[in-house]
């Protein structure tokens, strides 16, 4: 997939799972036209006001298009997925309410739960095995009748294990419990679509698989979910008012959106629209495929997770027997120009799950502009670095 | 801003995505059309509304009752600038 359009030449990139570089073609410029016009979307009714209300809604459509929804409106943005995690979570739950999740799952799911769980909430965590995958039966027989939320990573931002997410979700539903899914490393790589997968709630970043700037992220919200705002504020609508809306987007989005941000997520989502989702993880699962194969071969390096192309998404976690996980990123880096990212990755439950924990792994994140010559490239060098220790 | 006149008819909506919504459907289903700042008299809201000749309300109401996206109100002009709020 090609042109590349704005990573720095001398580097090879592999921390896509981190944000994605270079972001789609197009980005930089459509997010470069948006500072320089941006009026304030949704609040003025003049040209430069429209315009932005334009971007907002040409990324909310394309969103919809590519996640399988017929309501745009169900799709509100956010800073991150972060951001989109919290509203969730704590919109849905009440003292009292009992929530499921797993032990592979983000900080960004973990420390808000435990938050809630000083407010007077409970939490079952279900163990994944050492593979980094959950078993979807564990997770529904964890299910009471006071859990309000099943809450479930789709896939691990350390192993790269895809995790039954369909089958919890489903599950989860016919037991009646809210189900949220934390598509940080499936969005855009792995193709959602939420006919499919009928979550109740999902978040994504924008800047990662979806290939977007910074900055941007979205929490879908399945029509009849009752979730309370986390933030409430001017929206532009029924002003006169001193409640915050309840129809969306508006009940979940107060304060001026990031519009400059939002116009490059339109137009990398147009990018990802036009190659497919699909075509993207074919891409990225030939590459994760040579990198097992080769890393395997190497002496001295361990790879964690499934290994299976099919069971993960483009994320692999190593390490080089002996050595730490930063000292492997930083001689990959000032050796050979390779960037990659190491350590915990905020998931330290995932690390306890592979035996990983404290010291971490090194990661690596190859994404839809990655090439087989760059592979190739950390390949030798990781057989240097692992030589080198003997 | 430019008035409705009496052969116009001004629709409001929820909020800004809504009216967004509506451009695209009215638009793809050619219903003439033009977005316009919500006049104060009708709202405090601070968004925009969609002003479309009034002939062309029925046509209007069956692409935007398609996609579940029916106006919160429906006015026409009268004289002195003033608004009757009509059904849609």
């Amino acid at each position: 997939m090609s042109p590349r359009s704005t990573t720095p030449r001398d580097f090879v990139y592999l921390d896509n799972a981190a944000t994605s570089l270079p972001k789609a073609v197009g980005v930089a410029d459509a997010v470069r036209a948006a500072l320089l016009r941006a009026g304030n979307p949704g609040r003025s009714a003049h040209v430069l006001s429209i315009r932005s209300a334009r971007d907002l809604f040409a990324a909310r459509e394309r969103l919809a298009g590519f996640f399988g929804s017929a309501d745009s409106s169900r799709f509100v943005f956010t800073e991150n997925a972060t951001t989109a995690l919290n509203i969730a979570i704590k919109g849905i739950l009440r003292p009292g309410d009992h929530v499921v999740t797993t032990s592979v799952e983000h900080n960004s799911v973990m420390r808000p739960l435990r938050r809630m769980e000083e407010g007077g909430c409970r939490i079952t965590v279900v163990p994944a095995g050492r593979d980094g995958v959950v078993d979807a039966k564990a997770v529904l027989s964890a299910i009471r009748k006071d859990t309000r939320l099943v809450a479930v990573v789709h896939a691990s931002n350390v192993s790269g294990a895809i995790q039954p997410v369909g089958e919890i979700v489903r599950g989860a539903r016919r037991l009646g419990a809210f189900t949220l899914v934390d598509a940080a490393q499936t969005a855009g790589g792995l193709p959602i679509h939420l006919g499919d997968l009928p979550a109740d709630m999902l978040a994504a970043p924008g800047h990662k698989g979806l290939l977007g700037p910074q900055g941007t992220g979205f929490l879908y919200v399945r029509e009849g979910v009752p979730l309370a705002p986390l933030i409430e504020g001017g929206t532009g609508s029924r002003s006169e008012e001193d409640h915050q809306p309840d129809f969306y987007p508006d009940a979940l989005e107060s304060g001026t959106q990031n519009s400059v941000g939002l116009a490059g997520l339109a137009v990398s989502l147009s990018w990802l629209l036009r190659k497919g989702a699909d075509n993207i993880r074919k891409k990225e699962m030939g590459l994760i495929a040579e990198l097992i194969e080769g890393m395997e071969r190497i002496r001295g390096v361990t790879v964690f997770g499934p290994k299976d192309t099919a069971k993960c998404v483009s994320v692999l976690s190593f390490l080089v027997e002996g050595m730490d996980p930063a000292e492997t990123g930083r001689r990959l880096e000032k050796g050979f120009g390779i960037l990659v990212r190491a350590g915990l990755h905020c998931s330290p439950n995932s690390h306890r799950t592979l035996g990983t924990f404290p010291e971490g792994t090194v990661r690596l994140s190859p994404g839809p502009f990655t090439t087989r010559k760059e592979i190739a490239l950390l390949l030798r060098a990781l057989r240097k670095i692992s030589a080198s220790r003997r | 801003m430019s008035r409705p006149s009496s052969e116009e008819m001004v629709l409001i909506f929820r909020g800004t995505h809504q009216v967004m919504s509506a451009e695209k459907h009215l638009k793809k289903g050619g219903v003439a059309m033009r977005l316009i700042p919500v006049p104060r008299r009708l709202t405090s809201d601070c968004g925009l509304a969609i002003r479309i000749p009034a002939g062309l309300q029925a046509k209007a109401r069956k692409v935007l009752s398609a996609v579940k996206l029916l106006p919160k109100s429906a006015h026409r002009l009268l004289n002195q600038g003033e608004y009757e709020t009509v059904p849609f």
